[in-house]
């Protein structure tokens, strides 16, 4: 091939060049991408004989579990899917590596987990409106238990609530403020609302004038909020302060540590 | 409040919702407030199951620690209160002590209720098995020998109420488990 060439020459010589490279570059691409595809499917089977190595690991201790699942997740195997479709080896979400792995029992803990999670929630709907304090729906859930049975921990009740999403009703984990709650109802927390439910997490409670001061609410916008959240069922009037009426979040029925509010 | 003469040994633990003050005010939300007269109502029957308390008088009570907090300082407002009972008689929870049945001498008319912590139909269950359990099948018993007797000492029928003893032995009676006779102080029962 000549070296040097100018004029049209030129650029006919360069896209031969770009095309053998082109060329050059996708058998790259081929064999780096079989290469990649052996090495996953690799790394799938040890993950495997992981998997059933240490699937009473797995099943009872809630930090290996949750090592696992964050594993999985990162390496995009989705340790939940259903293996209703599955027989396949392939199949993007791993098509139920739980189930197929440890044999359903994984898969029927967080399902029985789930199911555990709805009890829980209905049940305390009537008091709460319909969102929960993850830390305290955890100990709710883990209460009920026959002794000896595998640990429940917050992270578990985070992916079982995931497979709840698809079911609709408006099971979700969200953040306010320093806390993570569930909310169990379709209807989400406006942005005002939220304020409030982050406000009542200082002191368990908040006030038109504890607003007014913190957020720089007005107090209609104040009492609007707070009634609004009153009516759903997600705070509780007090009356008896001898001043300002007091809205107590129903989380606070049980404390940050667990321990009794005013011991 | 009348209560019975065994005293518990330890001190009646609260529930968290006893500390939560907004528990003693009336919840406007008409689904909170179900929720709130439900726990009140486990509360209520906690509380006189641990200090086997049969009847309330609504006036005594409504300055004890039950619906008292004094460290809070909240209180159930009497009005709320009979709210509760009424919620309570509902489920068969509480009842009146009608004034034709004598005792607990409370100002009458509706300021004495029984708590049913058990409902007199499981009373009758319970009398019903400490009688075949100790061969007494057949037999007489006084209603004070029931109550107070050496016999039940150990079994949680002792120191019942008297007119609750008597609606759970009107239950076997009604079973024709049983037959009531004498009067008064010495009413004795023959169990079958």
């Amino acid at each position: 091939m000549a070296r040097k060439g100018v004029g049209i020459g030129a650029f006919d010589r360069s896209r031969l060049t770009s095309a053998h490279f082109a060329s050059h570059g996708s058998n790259l691409r081929a064999t780096n991408t079989e290469a990649l595809s052996t090495q996953l499917s690799v790394f799938r089977s040890l993950l495997q004989q992981f998997a059933q190595t240490h699937a009473k690991d797995i099943r009872s201790d809630p930090a290996f579990r949750a090592q696992f699942a964050r594993m999985c997740t990162a390496i995009g195997v989705d340790p939940l899917a259903s293996s209703a479709g599955g027989g396949g080896s392939d199949g993007g979400g791993g098509g139920g590596l739980w189930a197929q792995l440890l044999g359903g029992s994984v898969n029927d803990f967080y399902f029985e987990l789930a199911v555990r999670v709805v009890e829980v929630c209905s049940r305390t709907r009537g008091e709460n409106g319909g969102l929960i304090g993850l830390r305290e729906l955890t100990e709710r859930v883990s209460r009920g238990r026959m002794e000896g049975s595998a640990a429940i921990s917050e992270d578990d009740v985070r992916r079982a609530v995931g497979t709840l999403k698809p079911l609709g009703g408006g099971y979700a984990v969200l953040r306010v403020g320093r806390r993570e709650y569930v909310r169990s109802v379709p209807r989400e927390l406006g942005t005002d609302q939220a304020a409030v439910v982050e406000a009542a997490q200082v002191l368990g409670y908040v006030s038109v004038g504890m607003l007014r001061d913190n957020l720089g609410w007005e107090g209609a916008r104040c009492r609007t909020v707070i009634d609004d959240l009153v009516s759903r069922g997600m705070l509780w009037v007090d009356k008896q302060t001898g001043g300002e009426w007091e809205y107590w979040s129903p989380s606070f029925m049980v404390d940050e540590d667990g321990s009794v509010v005013g011991d | 409040m009348a209560s019975s003469t065994a005293t518990p040994t330890e001190p009646f633990r609260f529930p968290r919702e006893y500390y939560f003050p907004a528990f003693f005010t009336r919840q406007t939300n008409l689904t909170t407030h179900h929720a709130q007269l439900t726990k009140w109502s486990a509360l209520v029957l906690a509380y006189a199951r641990h200090h086997r308390i049969f009847r309330l008088s609504l006036s005594s009570a409504a300055d004890s620690d039950l619906f008292y907090n004094r460290k809070l300082d909240r209180r159930l407002a009497p009005a709320d209160i009979r709210e509760l009972l009424d919620f309570m008689r509902k489920d068969g929870r509480a009842e009146d002590v009608s004034s034709s049945g004598g005792g607990g001498g409370g100002a009458g008319g509706g300021d004495v209720v029984f708590i049913h912590w058990r409902k007199p139909v499981e009373w009758a269950r319970l009398i019903e098995s400490y009688v075949e359990d100790t061969g007494q099948k057949g037999g007489v018993l006084t209603l004070y020998e029931l109550a107070e007797g050496e016999g039940t000492r150990s079994t949680e029928i002792h120191g019942i109420d008297n007119e609750v003893l008597l609606k759970a032995l009107n239950i076997l009676v009604k079973r024709g488990k049983a037959q009531i006779f004498g009067q008064d102080d010495s009413q004795g029962v023959k169990f079958f």
